[in-house]
């Protein structure tokens, strides 16, 4: 199983994409500033958007998820029963998973943005998808929230997982980064080593990189390990 | 059209005579095929074809049950769309707001062209939305379809009213209470003039048969 961007290219007016690169199953990370192309490339991965130039192939994907950043488009349902029914999923224990306090036949548009945030990243984690591109998914949730987020992402076996974000204090469990970066995308390699390519890393992995203390994972314990270990 | 008053005077008419008539309604056509840029003034083509379908498949019921003039029925209301679909196209949010000014002052006008306006935004964000619901439902691996328009309509009323609610609660919050200071400024060419006497013509042929302009010839 794998994604293929062969020569990949966007253009517009003034502002263009190109990518190239292998996304075999694990967790990825595709980093970038906002507008540098994140949300393009993830519709371009899901088959919702064409390329100027240049394909997408995805062997072995058969079930695809774009998760988008505003959770109200993916909205299909007006009460939280209906929503969970259009996933073919249990109310119960998606409000369950989600940790919000309600009841199943509240309208979902009448939730606030954080709590539809994880009602939908709930249903969308429950599910099993070949591909699955998570566009900004810690977009409106607090630090709870986005660790949750993180663990159910972690637990994910299979597959291929992409998360889009500009996120810089909480990761999953990441396997492989990439980055936006003037227009084309980056391949900084596989984890650990990736970080020493991130430009985009956060300012606490740098400070650990420039003593020498490269974290295994972006996950906050390997992060606490690397601050905390002693030189041996 | 480059006056909006002259445009929705136009709209108004040129409805009224579609509505009326099968005769207004020809005119009608007429006057679309001289005074606009005819297809380039439709926005969503896709949408204006369903809806011509739909039409269509009343217009072949009201025939096979006998229940009215099907033809008469679809010929009146293809002219009103194209009516509609051109002055959506032509206008902007603001012009509701000046023409609503200039014909019922700061108070009563402001309010009523300012709720025009953001109608016709919120109809402008309409279609986005309903490509996000078609899209939300294929990747819930549910086949779109006729069946899908109810559930994907529900969704978007519902979310238009929770919006317009927001929109009150912000309007309310910077202070406003209902009017507003405008001076609106049209420019109106000749050409919108001579839409404009055409389309009063067309309202005339609609409510007064042909034949009474030339009653001393009969």
């Amino acid at each position: 199983m794998k994604v293929v961007f062969d020569h990949l290219a966007v253009r517009y007016p003034f502002w263009s994409l190109t990518a190239n690169g292998v996304f075999s199953p694990g967790i990825h990370l595709v980093s970038g500033d906002v507008g540098s192309g994140k949300s393009t490339l993830a519709l371009m991965m899901a088959g919702l958007r064409a390329p100027d130039d240049g394909a997408v192939i995805r062997e072995g994907v058969n079930r695809i998820m774009l998760s988008f950043q505003f959770p109200e488009f993916h909205v299909t349902g007006l009460s939280i029963a209906e929503e969970c029914a259009s996933w073919n999923l249990e109310p119960d224990a998606v409000i369950r998973s989600a940790g919000i306090d309600t009841d199943e036949e509240t309208p979902v548009l009448s939730l606030s943005r954080g709590e539809l945030k994880r009602l939908h990243l709930s249903c969308i984690l429950s599910l099993d998808y070949d591909l699955l591109l998570l566009d900004e998914p810690f977009s409106s949730l607090d630090c709870l929230g986005k660790e949750q987020v993180c663990r159910q992402i972690s637990k994910r076996s299979g597959g291929i997982t992409v998360l889009f974000t500009h996120e810089q204090s909480i990761f999953p469990q990441i396997d492989h980064i990439w980055e936006l970066i003037g227009g084309g995308l980056v391949d900084c390699g596989d984890m650990p080593g990736a970080v020493l390519n991130w430009q985009h890393a956060p300012p606490l992995v740098k400070k650990l990189i420039c003593v020498g203390r490269i974290p295994r994972s972006l996950t906050n314990n390997d992060i606490m390990e690397a601050a905390c270990r002693t030189r041996g | 059209m480059q006056d909006p008053r002259l445009r929705l005077l136009c709209a108004f008419m040129l409805s009224l005579a579609a509505f009326a008539s099968i005769t207004g309604a020809v005119a009608v056509v007429v006057w679309w095929m001289v005074f606009t840029p005819r297809w380039r003034s439709i926005r969503h083509r896709h949408a204006l074809i369903a809806t011509l379908v739909l039409f269509g498949i009343v217009a072949g019921v009201m025939t096979l049950t006998g229940s009215g003039d099907g033809l008469s029925y679809l010929v009146r209301m293809i002219a009103i769309l194209l009516v509609g679909s051109w002055v959506y196209a032509e206008s902007a949010a603001d012009d509701f707001l000046a023409v609503g000014t200039w014909c019922l002052g700061t108070r009563i006008g402001f309010e009523v062209g300012m709720i025009a306006g953001m109608a016709m935004q919120m109809a402008a964000g309409l279609s986005d939305d309903f490509r996000r619901i078609r899209i939300a439902i294929q990747q819930k691996g549910q086949s779109w379809g006729t069946r899908s328009i109810v559930p994907a309509g529900r969704v978007l009323i519902h979310d238009a009213i929770r919006r317009a609610d927001e929109t009150a609660e912000v309007l309310a919050m910077r202070g406003y209470r209902n009017g507003g200071t405008m001076c609106p400024h049209f420019h109106t060419p000749v050409r919108d003039v001579v839409a404009g006497t055409c389309a009063a013509v067309a309202l005339a042929l609609a409510y007064f048969p042909v034949s009474e302009f030339f009653i001393l010839y009969r």
